[in-house]
């Protein structure tokens, strides 16, 4: 895989737009975009879309899994997202801190496994977030 | 030193400080620009400058804050400051993207009373409120109980942003009927700009209300003593610079096709940045709408020319922060200078 361009959009849609424009207006190439969250990966798909780009030459990725992104995944824009798990991030916190009380070791870090989103199990993800 | 010379260095003193402020900021984007056009074809080998497209976003990206940066520069030359446009849009966005949603989307915010698919110009007008009304706020506590307009504004900023916070939850507001999406297409955000500045540049150049600011701001004692009614004046620059922060939201709101609650935070001090490093002069009285606009073109280009080189953005923060305070040591200095003149 390989690297062409790394920046920020500050986590909102437009800047995420203005970005990839300028990117493609630089003539950059690029198969896939992935954002740190689906509001960017959202713009990427309107800066491409304006652009003429077909959204199949270009992979899309964000992360939460908002309501929003998984219309745009339905849509044919964005591709993929990871779901952003509240409710298991919580109950992991819980659970780390009873352990912790209770004399137990426990990680510095302590993951919640992801879960990623695609077309094909986007029916499981509709009424979470 | 004798009086010949004595003569000849303050003719000369004089020459240099009648350059106009905003001069000095056109030679820096000038500057600027033909910095970033080298680099390009050094580092990239293609034209910064003449790529269409380029150019769009560039200006594109900055209006939004630019229109903000009309209202703040008035608020500036009355001698004050306004910290609340960026809340202003925050809260803006949140409640004009409530009323301007489509029924397609089943979850919409005022679904159940059936308040979507409303003509467009309800939203638009209940924005403007927003604005209108914060603006107003900020204004008659400047205005009538005579605190700071930091604290007064800074407060506004908090309040807003509180506001816009609460309106959903945080939740954020998308899927706008199409009418409303109209007003951020293409180029729309630059024309409602130009406008915006083209109509301050005249009030501020040809009416009395222009000239009753920079007199307020110059000296408002005086002000006050010709017969101005400072009170009532201030009141209408607050409520002024309210209303275009609300403006710039609705523009920024159709761009985006969403509403979030963290929306245009920051942009005031972009804002502010703008017209300062434009010429206007923090201390009041002094500064044109043509600085500002010089002012937002200079974050365009450095904003847009970071991007180009693919330099870590986070340099340009730490850029924008040397040109401010190198803007207003500029400005501080040639004002020390102009003291000694008189």
């Amino acid at each position: 895989m390989n690297v062409v361009e790394e920046q920020t959009a500050n986590r909102t849609r437009a800047q995420g737009q203005d970005l990839v424009t300028k990117w493609l207006s630089s003539g950059t190439q690029f198969d896939a975009v992935i954002a740190n969250n689906d509001e960017m990966a959202i713009g990427a798909v309107q800066a491409s879309q304006a652009a003429g780009i077909s959204m199949d030459d270009v992979i899309v990725g964000g992360v939460d899994a908002t309501q929003d992104a998984l219309i745009s995944m339905q849509q044919g824009g964005m591709d993929l997202t990871i779901f952003q798990d509240a409710y298991g991030q919580g109950e992991g916190s819980i659970d780390t801190a009873l352990r912790i009380i209770a004399g137990e070791d426990v990680d510095q870090t302590v993951f919640i496994p992801f879960q990623l989103v695609t077309m094909d199990n986007i029916g499981d993800f509709l009424s979470k977030n | 030193m004798t009086d010949a010379t004595a003569a000849q260095t303050s003719t000369k003193r004089k020459k240099r400080t009648s350059w106009p402020a905003e001069f000095n900021a056109l030679i820096g984007l000038l500057v600027l620009v033909v910095l970033f056009e080298v680099l390009g074809w050094i580092i990239k080998d293609q034209s910064f400058l003449f790529n269409k497209l380029r150019l769009s976003i560039m200006i594109l990206q900055v209006s939004v804050i630019g229109i903000i940066a009309i209202g703040v520069t008035q608020v500036i030359i009355s001698g004050g400051i306004d910290l609340s446009g960026g809340s202003i849009i925050g809260a803006t966005v949140m409640i004009v993207m409530s009323f301007a949603q489509s029924s397609i989307f089943t979850r919409a915010v005022y679904i159940d009373q059936g308040w979507v698919d409303l003509p467009v110009i309800i939203p638009i007008v209940i924005g403007l409120t927003v604005g209108l009304l914060c603006g107003l706020t900020n204004g008659i506590l400047i205005a009538y109980t005579k605190i700071p307009p930091f604290i007064a504004t800074l407060g506004m900023m908090v309040f807003a942003r509180g506001v816009a916070k609460w309106y959903t939850k945080g939740q954020h507001i998308s899927f706008p009927t199409d009418s409303f999406f109209a007003n951020g297409t293409g180029m729309m955000p630059v024309a409602i700009f130009v406008a915006v500045a083209a109509l301050f540049w005249l009030i501020l150049k040809f009416t009395l209300y222009g000239r009753y600011t920079y007199a307020i701001g110059s000296y408002e004692e005086a002000a006050r003593m010709s017969g101005i009614n400072v009170e009532r004046h201030l009141v209408l620059v607050y409520t002024i610079a309210g209303s275009l922060a609300s403006l710039a939201g609705l523009v920024l709101a159709s761009r985006s096709l969403t509403a979030q609650a963290g929306m245009g935070t920051m942009n005031e001090l972009d804002a502010i940045a703008m017209a300062v490093i434009g010429g206007v002069s923090l201390s009041g009285g002094r500064g044109e709408i043509i600085g500002t606009s010089i002012g937002m073109l200079i974050f365009g280009v450095i904003i847009s020319g970071f991007i180009f080189l693919s330099l870590d953005a986070y340099y340009q923060e730490m850029v924008k922060g040397v040109i401010i305070v190198a803007a207003v040591v500029l400005d501080v200095h040639r004002q020390k200078r102009r003291a000694m003149e008189a």
